[in-house]
């Protein structure tokens, strides 16, 4: 097999994944401080809040659903951990609490769309009104502060490694089990690809969207406590539009917004190339209008190579078996 | 005798009518319009909270708010429902003077009294205003700035959303009262961080990683400024770090007290508060037929911290 053979099957295997090589790779040149660990630390808080919030996404997109509900969530769960904390001083509690009320609103969102067969859409974006409503009702529209030790689930670390690193590795790999080693994933991806084909083997739809509302719960719940502590303050109007960031990572990173397709590991890719271009454009002073114009060129250019890869890799794959048949029928 | 009786009773009957219904009449309140910006920004909703508040001073004023939940086309929507509802008197927090300028001339052309605030729409014949100075209200604390950032200083500057009145006025303050006065000092970053804490933490993130030395903080707002403190709060190559902010928000009060913060400018929403209800009761009452009027710029640092934080305890703030 020549080089180019290879660079071709290379592209093809791991499409999105040269992207992000080649962003680090030019981040390094433009920027000497780009590799440093403190730097690599910084990308990853950054982007650990959208990145859970993706993961929740990409089991909702892979099962052809999704979640507009998920920044307002968020602010919902984290004000209300916050409260909790300052009443009671009990972390586990306020981390339970968050989660609870997440999951609560994640059912209510389940509900809508399995019960009432709302769509995933106008049932998400009701939620994100009320959880927005409830979060300003609760607060009256204002920041909570002093919120002492809770900061140490956005701002401690562990062995060295901040905690919110920590949060998104955890829940990467209970992503990247459900997907692919757990009855629920192969339901998930059978719904999405064919809901009438999956209700036809047996699977239970209902059963299993609602499983997965339940896991964007409690992701969204997390992250919820993250952000809150990482910012040092109960924000009711924290977390406004990263539905749409964690979106964008989700299908930066190869999921079909068809359903049925989708990947963890495509999920963090996506996530740190939207992060690596903001800490890049910044560590290099880029003009803020510019960095929009440049955030939405790249991402557009990703998601096109993206998919032109996958369609050479389809067109070959397609080739390779008429070429089998032609054999066989030899 | 018994007509006599019914006659004088239905007389009493009547004229206990007319007494009621006049005292009524003389505790009929003016039904007032506040159209907020937007009840999720902090300061807003504080404004908003005040402005109830404060109407509890006010028998004769009953005021209903109303969220334009930072849509231009929804706060025009609740303009429009205000006029048509016949409110004496619409009080208008724009969320963008420009796109709010035609529902705002509406007000006035509907016989009604008009109102605009935080900030000001400029030059509508026979609307009102209050508000404060945002001009003033940074460039009271760049003046300090100029005697208190080190010669040769780098610093970084945090605005708010792009056409924004307040943000684009404080930071023109900035460039006359500070940047044009120290051309030894650089801007190693500035970026727009719309307000928000989070925003202005990711960028200092990345600043502090770009720059060995940052001497100041200079931002359009306190969320902003307390946003870029958390980044460098516990590193002691920041122990020196200056920051400037305006609001007075409780957060920034405590960050000043702790010595993290340098200096800010008060935006009181009780000052706010105070002179919109003392201006609609004239303008409702025909004791004036137009006001303009500012509220003062108190710059908040170590020496008078103290009062304000007490001021935002006793508000429930803290």
């Amino acid at each position: 097999m020549n080089i180019s053979n290879r660079f071709k099957r290379v592209r093809k295997k791991y499409g999105i994944l040269l992207v992000l090589i080649l962003l680090f790779i030019i981040a390094t040149l433009l920027n000497s401080n780009f590799l440093s660990a403190r730097n690599l630390s910084n990308i990853s808080k950054q982007v650990s809040i959208t990145t859970i919030l993706a993961f929740g996404e990409t089991i909702l997109i892979i099962s052809g659903m999704l979640d507009l509900s998920n920044g307002s969530v968020l602010a919902l769960a984290g004000l209300l951990s916050v409260s909790v904390f300052k009443m009671t001083g009990s972390l586990l509690l306020a981390f339970l609490v968050a989660i609870i009320v997440a999951v609560i609103c994640n059912i209510l969102n389940g509900i809508m769309v399995t019960k009432f067969k709302t769509p995933p859409f106008i049932a998400t974006l009701a939620m994100m009104a009320m959880a927005r409503g409830a979060a300003l009702l609760y607060t009256n529209g204002q920041n909570i502060y002093q919120i002492g030790d809770y900061t140490i689930f956005g701002q401690g670390s562990i062995l060295g490694i901040p905690t919110p690193i920590i949060f998104l590795v955890i829940i990467a790999f209970v992503t990247w089990y459900i997907l692919h080693h757990t009855r629920l994933g192969r339901s998930l991806y059978a719904i999405g690809g064919n809901e009438e084909a999956a209700v036809a083997s047996g699977v239970n739809v209902n059963k299993n969207k609602m499983k997965a509302y339940i896991i964007n719960g409690v992701f969204v719940g997390i992250a919820g406590v993250i952000f809150m502590s990482r910012v040092n303050a109960g924000l009711p109007n924290g977390g406004q539009g990263f539905e749409f960031q964690a979106l964008t990572a989700s299908i930066i990173g190869g999921t079909s917004f068809s359903g049925g397709i989708g990947t963890a590991g495509g999920t963090v890719i996506g996530a740190f190339i939207v992060g690596t271009l903001n800490n890049i454009m910044n560590l290099t002073a880029v003009n803020s209008y510019l960095q929009q114009i440049i955030r939405g060129a790249i991402i557009a250019l990703a998601v096109i190579y993206d998919t032109y890869s996958k369609n050479m890799k389809m067109k070959s794959e397609k080739g390779e078996i008429e070429v089998e048949e032609d054999e066989k029928e030899e | 005798m018994l007509k006599k009786a019914l006659l004088v009773s239905m007389v009493l009957v009547f004229a206990l009518v007319i007494t009621m219904s006049s005292s009524v009449m003389a505790q009929e309140k003016y039904e007032v319009a506040y159209i907020a910006r937007a009840q999720g920004d902090s300061f807003a909703a504080w404004l908003a909270n005040s402005i109830v508040n404060e109407a509890e001073n006010y028998e004769n004023i009953n005021v209903e708010v109303f969220d334009g939940q930072g849509s231009d086309s929804k706060q025009n929507s609740l303009i429009e429902n205000a006029i048509t509802n016949e409110y004496d008197l619409i009080i208008i927090q724009p969320n963008n003077g420009e796109a709010q300028r035609p529902y705002a001339e509406q007000v006035v052309e509907a016989g009604i009294e008009l109102i605009t605030t935080n900030a000001r729409i400029e030059g509508i014949e026979g609307g009102s205003s209050v508000d404060a100075d945002p001009y003033a209200q940074a460039a009271v604390v760049a003046e300090r700035a100029v005697e208190q950032v080190p010669e040769n200083a780098n610093v970084v500057v945090l605005t708010g959303p792009p056409g924004n009145f307040h943000s684009s006025e404080r930071r023109k303050a900035w460039e006359a009262e500070f940047f044009e006065k120290r051309p030894d000092v650089t801007i190693v970053g500035e970026q727009i961080a719309n307000w928000n804490k989070d925003e202005a933490m990711r960028y200092m993130e990345d600043w502090v990683i770009a720059n060995d030395r940052i001497d100041a903080i200079i931002s359009m707002n306190d969320n902003m400024a307390a946003g870029a403190l958390e980044v460098v709060k516990d590193d002691p190559k920041f122990n020196d770090i200056l920051a400037y902010g305006v609001d007075g928000t409780a957060e920034a009060c405590l960050l000043i007290k702790d010595g993290l913060m340098t200096a800010t400018t008060m935006q009181s929403a009780y000052a706010l508060a105070d002179k919109l209800l003392w201006a609609s009761d004239l303008l409702l009452r025909d004791e004036v037929i137009e006001i303009h009027t500012n509220i003062g710029n108190p710059v908040v640092d170590q020496s008078n911290v103290d009062k304000y934080i007490e001021m935002h305890e006793e508000a429930g703030n803290l």
